[in-house]
């Protein structure tokens, strides 16, 4: 139907989103001894002073928190580089250069728990939220231009940005089709319940006392 | 019919058709105001589009197009989908115009209505993701129950990206906590 009023509009909300983007992997460098940690998604460590290991985002949030170790921030997370990719994407309308979003949350941990460990955390962060809006304003052309329920096709966007606009396109889409195929939906049933009402129409057997 | 528990869809059925009576009908009462409890043969009445379809079903009746799919409104359609008020003419324009158009017959009904869609979705996309609420206020009274959901689909999920990229508290504080002890000083 042209919109449906169903309580759940988003299958997700942002904080779900942001707990899956937790499993991103991250380099850190440890300052204490520990034995490897063995997890279902994968082993991590060992930790050993001052040899940078892999570990997921919210391992090193959690230890960095308590002191044990330095996040090193990741290649693209430059200055240079994210400069890069925002002119990119300026210049390139209707494809998207790089998942920004992840880049997004990832900046949210650091910025709260690694401050001292990113050099011009500020820049940075306010490079992220210029692709961010670029990239968001690129969404909204591109969904523009569908009219009709061809397949649409939006590459290298990122979970966040799909989640912003699920609710909408989902029921965009839904109304599209309706309209589009009048005959597909709703007449598989009326046409059956048409011939037996037809049916009922003739004089009626009386019912039996 | 296509959805039983369904608030709108119920809501939609409840739209008013004209319709002729083919056949007289005794004890009924559709106007109040008439001095028998019949319905003549050809008789003009407007019905709700869930009695008339059942009784178009039986043939006792056959259903002319409603006022909102007249000539008049196709023109404006035409003219600028997007600032037509199609909430005034029906409130469930779309879902009412796919339920009517297979009893009256028309074809056009589903190409005004794919038309109408096609323009008026732009209009709401940019609208929904941009506009300040209070400025699109004026906007929203023009547009249906389904523009509306529709609508407020978008924003509500631009607003809680919105929320959680400000980052409210992380943590929320269940709500046992701080209602047994009393405060002292």
């Amino acid at each position: 139907m042209a919109g449906q009023s169903e309580p759940h509009i988003s299958l997700f909300s942002a904080e779900e989103v942001e707990f899956m983007a937790e499993d991103e992997l991250i380099e850190i460098v440890p300052n204490m001894r520990m034995a490897p940690l063995n997890f279902i998604c994968g082993d991590f460590g060992p930790f050993l002073p001052q040899i940078p290991t892999q570990v997921p985002l919210w391992l090193a949030v959690a230890l960095k928190k308590r002191g044990r170790c330095a996040i090193r921030p990741p290649q693209w997370m430059s200055v240079e580089n994210l400069t890069r990719v925002l002119e990119g994407e300026r210049e390139s309308q209707g494809s998207f250069q790089f998942n920004s979003m992840k880049a997004l949350i990832l900046c949210f941990f650091v910025d709260g728990s690694a401050r001292d460990d990113i050099p011009d955390m500020y820049m940075v962060r306010s490079l992220i939220e210029d692709i961010r809006d670029v990239r968001i304003h690129k969404v909204e052309t591109s969904l523009e231009k569908f009219s009709g329920t061809s397949a649409v096709k939006i590459p290298n966007l990122s979970a966040m940005e799909v989640n912003i606009i699920r609710p909408f396109v989902g029921r965009a889409l839904q109304a599209f089709y309706k309209h589009d195929n009048p005959e597909k939906i709703p007449d598989v049933d009326r046409a059956s319940s048409q011939q037996t009402r037809v049916a009922n129409n003739e004089p009626r057997r009386p019912l039996r006392r | 019919m296509a959805n039983y528990y369904n608030i709108d869809d119920i809501l939609a059925e409840e739209e008013f058709v004209p319709v002729v009576f083919h056949k007289a009908a005794n004890g009924v009462i559709i106007d109040p105001s008439s001095e028998t409890n019949s319905v003549e043969q050809g008789a003009k009445v407007e019905l709700p589009l869930w009695l008339a379809q059942e009784l178009y079903l039986r043939q006792a009746i056959s259903i002319s197009v409603p006022a909102c799919f007249n000539q008049r409104t196709r023109l404006e359609i035409q003219a600028d989908a997007a600032c037509v008020d199609l909430k005034s003419r029906s409130p469930y324009f779309y879902e009412f115009g796919c339920k009517i158009a297979p009893l009256v017959g028309d074809k056009t009904i589903e190409i005004l209505l794919l038309s109408a869609f096609k323009i008026r979705y732009k209009e709401i996309l940019t609208k929904a993701y941009t506009a300040v609420f209070t400025t699109s206020s004026k906007f929203l009274t023009l547009l249906t129950k389904e523009e509306t959901n529709l609508y407020e689909a978008a924003q509500a999920s631009m607003a809680a990206f919105k929320k959680w990229r400000m980052g409210g508290p992380r943590l929320q504080r269940a709500s046992v906590f701080g209602r047994k002890r009393k405060p002292f000083d």
